[in-house]
């Protein structure tokens, strides 16, 4: 299946993200194995029903496994649910978010990004992600996806030219792509 | 993931935020239940350590496996309560013969005018109400004279080179032959020939609601035997069901243990087949242009749980006159044979309301408040009988649309 943008993770990041890309009138996937939750809000699906409701197709309960890349650009995307149907764009937004939401995953040594393989900025080594003081800031909180001046993933330290982070997936230094930025490189292709 | 993880459904990745419990429609109209976080990994806890402790209120879930979508730890919620309540609970007869649709249905279709006269009869009704607990407003889908697969002998699938296996399930031999020979109609003009499995049995699902373990097995594995064969024949198998195809691909493995690896990525729906050979550009279909039906696509729980309706929704969108509203997704409330017992019938009820609502606003949305034209479309046969009892609205599988808009 073929859309415009393809956005993988449907939490608040990765909801504020498809609105963007429907004001811009693009053709959107919302890939959702996230649940968005509010304040006085028993209806959890809420957000990714509104995405719904102007136009996007959201994959609700589904998740991203892997990619293709080519040339330094993102190619598609599978899904568990549909791991045999490739999912294409031109556009491709990252806001699977962090721990909780498996956005990141880690072993003992080693935190990593599963679905694309992108560059993680943290420490190796568990013992090196807590503060025994548990008042004091937690190293981990800060670690996320590395991205380059304009807001691009890196994967093996390369900027992937149609792949931006968005949301807690990001590095606590990592640069967000502003998104007159991501429309212009878009309308550019 | 935590590397060493043996639990059964996954039930150590559990964090306790509840949002299985959240989505779960059981949860919002009957106090009984205790929810999927409860019943599932919170309650198999108990239960390994000590069977009695298993909750006779896990009856109430329906299976629709919403827990499961909206799960952000991969949790199998669902699976872990099917699996409890065929581990621990039993059955009575009434549930044995809702859930044998096979043998019921074979009984019943060499008779099918009278008993479809008689089921129908209110003193019958009542008699069943009371002595079976059956519920009185539900009435059984009729009985078809002649079964799909009788039908299906006597067609010549000889001009073909290419074919598929279609595995048409309870509903399309012994009710709705129809739902078949539609299919049938779609896959030969898309160039296929349709062949029978050898033996297919009932999938099971029933029989699993209703604690019927060791025949679901048995049953499963008669299937798996036979597209076993199709497959090493170069045959994908097709289906019409989303029940069905959700049960034979997931549930077996999950749930009853059947090793199904190798059959599972040629077993899919009709629409998803058809989408796939049309985008590659291996078929090609026309449609008429003066099919004009204005379609409510409900999306029914096992539909939502494969994942696929876009592939249904993309195939729709090709008909050039119809006209097509997405409802969000939700249960009927019906859940195959559980909304059919007399107990649960006021649940089953209570869950449907916001979807007959729903329905009622795609069809002011679409213009159809008198328009004969409008149909809800969806590919479980049992939220059909649900929609068509509840709402009056008539419901069509995609496959009798897709057929019907052929040229």
């Amino acid at each position: 299946m073929r859309f415009d943008a393809i956005v993988i993770g449907g939490g608040q990041a990765g909801c504020e993200a498809t609105a963007r890309l429907l004001d811009a009138s693009l053709k959107v996937c919302l890939i959702s194995a996230g649940l968005t939750m509010e304040d006085e809000n028993t209806d959890p699906w809420r957000e990714n029903r509104a995405m719904a409701q102007r136009g996007a197709t959201v994959l609700r309960g589904d998740r991203a496994v892997s990619a293709v890349l080519e040339a330094g650009k993102v190619l598609s995307v599978r899904t568990v649910n549909l791991d045999d149907e490739p999912l294409e764009a031109a556009l491709f937004i990252l806001a699977t978010g962090k721990y909780f939401s498996r956005g990141l995953l880690s072993d003992m040594e080693h935190i990593y990004e599963p679905v694309f393989g992108a560059d993680v900025d943290y420490i190796p080594g568990r013992s090196h992600w807590y503060d025994q003081d548990f008042s004091a800031p937690q190293p981990f909180l800060s670690f996320g996806v590395k991205t380059d001046e304009r807001g691009r993933v890196l994967i093996g330290g390369k900027s992937i030219g149609n792949l931006y982070a968005t949301g807690d997936i990001l590095a606590r230094d990592a640069a967000e792509a502003d998104w007159a930025q991501i429309m212009n490189d878009y309308a550019g292709k | 993931m935590q590397e060493n993880n043996i639990s059964a459904g996954n039930l150590e990745q559990c964090l306790k935020c509840n949002l299985c419990t959240l989505v779960c429609p059981m949860m919002a109209v009957n106090a009984h239940y205790p929810g999927p976080k409860k019943a599932g990994p919170d309650g198999e806890r108990y239960r390994l350590k000590d069977p009695q402790y298993y909750d006779y209120a896990l009856k109430y879930c329906l299976n629709c496996k919403r827990c499961e979508v909206a799960c952000p730890s991969g949790v199998m919620v669902g699976d872990i309560i099917q699996a409890a309540r065929l581990r621990y609970a039993g059955h009575n007869l009434r549930d044995w013969a809702l859930a044998n649709t096979d043998l019921v249905g074979s009984l019943a279709s060499p008779f099918a005018p009278v008993v479809n006269g008689v089921l129908g009869l209110k003193p019958v009704k009542s008699l069943m109400h009371a002595f079976m607990g059956v519920d009185s407003h539900r009435t059984f889908p009729s009985y078809s004279a002649r079964r799909f697969t009788s039908w299906m002998r006597r067609q010549d699938q000889g001009g073909f080179d290419k074919f598929v296996s279609f595995f048409h399930g309870c509903y399309v031999n012994y009710n709705y032959p129809q739902l078949g020979k539609d299919l049938v109609r779609l896959v030969n003009a898309a160039g296929y020939g349709v062949h029978l499995l050898e033996k297919e049995k009932c999938c099971g699902v029933a029989l699993m609601s209703n604690s019927m373990g060791a025949q679901a097995r048995r049953q499963g594995e008669i299937n798996l035997a036979s597209m076993r064969k199709a497959i090493a024949a170069g045959e994908d198998i097709l289906t019409v069901s989303s029940t069905c195809t959700f049960t034979m691909r997931d549930e077996y493995p999950h749930v009853l243990a059947l090793e199904n690896a190798e059959v599972r990525p040629h077993l899919m729906l009709l629409s998803k087949w058809l989408y796939q050979k049309m985008e590659s550009g291996e078929v090609s279909l026309r449609f008429r242009r003066d099919l004009h039906l204005k379609i409510a696509y409900h999306t029914s729980c096992h539909m939502q749980k494969l994942g696929w309706r876009n592939f249904t929704l993309e195939l729709l969108r090709k008909i050039p006159g119809v006209e097509l509203v997405e409802m969000d997704q939700q249960c009927c409330g019906i859940a195959g044979t559980f909304g059919f017992k007399k107990e649960n019938y006021a649940y089953s009820q209570a869950i449907g309301g916001r979807l007959f609502d729903e329905i009622g606003a795609a069809r002011v949305a679409l213009g159809a408040q008198s328009d004969p034209g409008f149909v809800v479309c969806t590919e479980c046969e049992t939220c059909k009988w649900q929609i068509e009892m509840s709402t009056g609205v008539p419901v069509m599988n995609p496959v009798s649309i897709l057929a019907m808009a052929l040229e």
